[in-house]
């Protein structure tokens, strides 16, 4: 215990810089739900301070209450002080699981999903099949387990990984850059399509593509989880591949992914990365230079996931603007409530934050939402499907790649 | 807390709604001004109105004092709990219950946020002027209890001006109603007048009726630059000399300046002694004709002025103001942010003092805020754990009260007395009026239940 609060002392120097103004309050997607402020920042931090000040006797207690948390990084970009309280929780995290035990399903993440990711991939034929008879489909593509306590609508889990069907180097006709694609679990087993879409679509813009052989963890579960140690452990085998690859950028579609990699990566990395990090999107405009203009007639909306690099934002929004001009701007931009391990611990939470989102989408009439996020993409389509909404959920590149072949078929 | 108690107040408000572990607790030992090392009893969160007299009744009967609390920002230490308290959390009553666009004015529930009064007026084409600096996150609530003021004090007033009526419960848990819907209404005591700025210290208020306002026509805002800050106050207290309301003039000095402008590029004259931001706003002809008025005067103390030409000029200059205290945080681990308020014409004055308080005590002063309307905001930068400087601190904020009170100021002018000031309200207003504000608290709160020992009463 002496060492769990002189561990948490440790934050002190991050801990002190909040002043406690509340600004979290306006921002975080829990204390909007809650109004309590055990759900929020600020309170979250006054309990860290609490321990190592010895106004509370059991620290081990307060490790829920950390944890009851999205992880949307809301709290940071918006507090007046700069506090970095994504790395206040997962340190504390990371100090308080020392004492309190992971429950069996967070163990099985870890071992199964960070550590033996070839297994997994063994696994998905089965849990393809699984998820085809255990269930009941509910939309092309989407499904409702019929047993157990998750009741989430799920999109089907591929037969083969993305990384089993395309590992190797896809070189493009005229190459003018090459690239490594990460696509991260969620592409990897759930939005396979997603990943094939990018691979072909570089291709189709004389980019060169590899893909490893291996789909290694982010590590971002290992680090929400409270093992900091195992998180670093996958950032830095992940860098290391990434350096035997002879391309300038490593691209990216999971926000989060690209977060634990290289935005919170930087803070346990070992060496420094010698090559771009970029999300596809981004790419595509910036190095590629492409400016997709009406793709549909059809009215669209736009989700901006929590983790993508939020300089980005008004590109992103002008992105999609311009592929139909029936879009349409959500009122509600707050975060989608999937927070990743957080859903499996909190579904009902996760459920409500993603309620008045999804109603806003059904009612405006939305036929087509975009986000660049899997996380969010696979909140989203449970959340509208509850709502019976008619919304189809995409990647921008989905739409991009149809585009570029049409208006090829077009020219011909 | 037995066990037994405890069911008794899940009973009244729901089990999820009352927090008696430690862990839960200390979220609630510190608001906006500083932590403390004491936590309640139980923290309550009624969903209802209705709830609230059971709690005081219980409260009662189980000798638990009752702290009242909304969002929990406020910038004196009022919300600060004890042992042996019973914390009273408003946030989840939350209800607009009525914008009345025949008679302008809102009914909303004590936990609603400031911000949705204000859009939710604006969205039926009505204003609510208040617009304290926390307004995004603390509730009307606490805006009452703490008279809060904002940007906007010089032309529009305070929270006060907006308090038609309320709805409250005393320390015997009666109900009890004051003012009222209409515009005129002189049935018995003020109670609105004297429950703006009570501090939790004289009743549990749960409802209010506020008054709306048509919006201004139209509006200008525009930036003058000073090589000397004292030229900058002068220009304010000329502005008002002329009989011009300006919506606000903020001032900034150049310790400010900078910082923000580190913080945020958005391309302030960082060599700028001093900035003053302008807002005037009314019928069109009134807002050109004062114009040319601030214009000259400004020309006239070497000011620089340059206008907002679009939303989006307009739109960084209250960023870059908005930003000040935010910015200024990031400097150093601890900010004390005072609110000593003098009359506008001692601008100039308070401003000279601040500047050699900052020499003598040798420590780091940035000075930012509502110029128009007498209320600075010096802002101490410092890291607690530096017990040293921490004592020169201390000394400075006593000057800064000593001389705000000799220009004939005030102790606060919008941030409440809670425990930060409680000390120096003699000091303000000699001991016959303490005792009276005593005799009063004793006279509706026999047992000193309703958050005692706030402003030292």
């Amino acid at each position: 215990m002496e060492d769990l609060i002189k561990e948490l002392k440790e934050l002190e120097e991050l801990v002190i810089r909040c002043m406690k103004c509340g600004t979290c309050q306006a921002h975080c997607p829990l204390y909007k739900k809650d109004f309590f402020e055990q759900s929020v920042a600020r309170g979250k931090i006054s309990m860290i301070e609490s321990v190592y000040e010895g106004n509370l006797e059991d620290a081990s207690r307060i490790l829920k209450y950390i944890d009851y948390c999205l992880m949307c990084g809301r709290c940071k970009n918006n507090c007046p002080s700069g506090v970095k309280t994504d790395e206040i929780f997962l340190r504390a995290k990371s100090a308080l699981r020392k004492v309190e035990k992971l429950p069996s399903w967070g163990t099985f993440v870890l071992k199964i999903v960070m550590e033996k990711p070839e297994l997994l991939s063994k696994l998905s034929p089965l849990m393809h099949m699984g998820l085809k008879f255990g269930s009941k489909q509910v939309k092309a593509d989407v499904f409702k387990p019929l047993f157990g306590l998750y009741s989430r609508n799920v999109a089907s889990i591929a037969k083969k990984s993305f990384s089993d069907a395309y590992a190797g180097f896809h070189k493009a006709e005229n190459e003018k850059f090459s690239v490594i694609f990460y696509p991260g679990c969620a592409v990897n087993y759930i939005y396979k399509h997603w990943g094939e879409t990018i691979v072909k679509l570089l291709n189709k813009l004389d980019v060169s593509v590899y893909v490893p052989d291996v789909n290694k963890c982010c590590g971002i579960p290992a680090a929400t989880l409270g093992d900091m140690q195992l998180y670093a452990k996958m950032v830095n085998e992940n860098r290391q591949l990434f350096k035997n690859f002879d391309a300038d950028y490593v691209i990216t579609c999971c926000p989060t992914c690209a977060y634990g990699l290289f935005d919170m990566g930087e803070k346990v990395a070992e060496e420094t990365f010698d090559k771009i990090e970029m999300d596809i999107l981004v790419f595509l405009k910036e190095v590629i230079g492409l400016s997709p203009k009406q793709l549909t007639l059809e009215k669209i909306a736009l989700h901006i996931p929590c983790h993508y690099d939020h300089s980005k934002d008004t590109f992103l929004k002008d992105l999609i603007k311009g592929i139909s001009d029936n879009f349409y701007e959500l009122k509600d931009q707050s975060c989608c409530g999937f927070g990743g391990t957080f859903n499996i611990k909190n579904y009902n939470s996760s459920k409500q934050i993603v309620k008045n989102k999804s109603e806003e989408i059904k009612t405006a009439e939305v036929e087509k939402l975009f986000t660049p996020c899997p996380g969010c993409a696979m909140q989203l389509t449970d959340g509208i499907i509850r709502e019976g909404g008619e919304a189809e959920v995409l990647h921008p590149v989905e739409l991009i790649y149809r585009g570029l072949i049409d208006s090829e078929c077009f020219r011909r | 807390m037995k066990k037994s108690m405890y069911k008794k107040f899940q009973k009244i408000a729901g089990k999820k709604n009352c927090f008696v572990n430690p862990e839960e607790l200390s979220g609630y030992c510190f608001d906006a001004f500083a932590k403390s090392n004491a936590f309640p009893e139980i923290v309550v969160a009624p969903e209802s109105p209705e709830c609230i007299p059971e709690i005081i009744t219980l409260c009662n009967e189980e000798n638990l004092a009752i702290v009242t609390r909304g969002a929990g920002t406020n910038l004196s230490g009022g919300t600060l709990p004890f042992d042996g308290s019973c914390v009273l959390l408003t946030t989840k009553l939350n209800k607009i219950k009525e914008i009345n666009k025949a008679d302008h004015y809102a009914v909303v529930e004590a936990g609603v946020v400031t911000a949705d009064i204000a859009n939710a007026a604006a969205s039926a084409g009505l204003f609510y002027p208040p617009d304290p600096g926390s307004m995004n996150i603390s509730t009307i609530g606490g805006n009452v209890a703490e008279n809060a003021g904002g940007l906007r004090g010089l032309k529009y007033g305070v929270t006060k001006d907006y308090l038609m009526g309320l709805t409250l419960f005393d320390a015997e848990a009666n109900k009890v109603i004051g003012g009222g819907r209409t515009v005129k209404q002189v049935t018995g005591f003020n109670l609105p007048g004297l429950f703006a700025g009570s501090e939790g210290l004289l009743g549990i208020m749960a409802e209010f009726i506020l008054k709306l306002i048509p919006p201004p026509e139209s509006s200008k805002s525009m930036l003058v630059t000073y090589n000397d800050i004292l030229k900058a106050c002068d220009t304010v207290s000329q502005i008002i000399a002329a009989n011009i309301l300006p919506a606000t003039m903020e001032l900034m000095d150049n310790f400010t300046i900078r910082t923000v402008e580190e913080a945020t590029e958005i391309g302030l004259p960082v060599d700028a002694d001093a900035l003053l931001l302008l807002e005037i706003d009314g019928h069109h002809g009134q807002v050109e004709d004062e114009f040319d008025k601030v214009k000259s005067i400004c020309k006239k103390n070497n000011g620089h002025l340059k206008i907002a030409e679009d939303e989006d000029s307009k739109n960084k200059i209250w960023e870059a103001r908005r930003k000040a205290l935010s910015s200024l945080a990031r400097l150093k681990p601890t900010l004390i942010l005072e609110d000593a308020t003098v009359p506008r014409s001692k601008i100039s004055s308070m401003m000279s003092s601040i500047m050699d308080i900052s020499r003598k005590y040798e420590i780091t002063i940035g000075t930012f805020g509502h110029a128009g309307d007498g209320n600075l905001h010096p802002t101490i930068l410092t890291d607690k754990r530096d017990k040293d400087e921490m004592l020169r601190v201390e000394k400075a904020v006593d000057d800064i009260f000593s001389v705000a009170l000799s220009l004939g100021g005030t102790l606060s002018g919008e941030h409440g007395i809670g425990t930060a000031k409680s000390k120096y309200l003699e000091m303000e207003y000699g001991s016959g009026t303490v005792k009276f504000m005593k005799n009063l608290k004793r006279g509706v709160d026999i047992k000193n239940v309703l958050n005692p020992g706030k402003m030292g009463l």
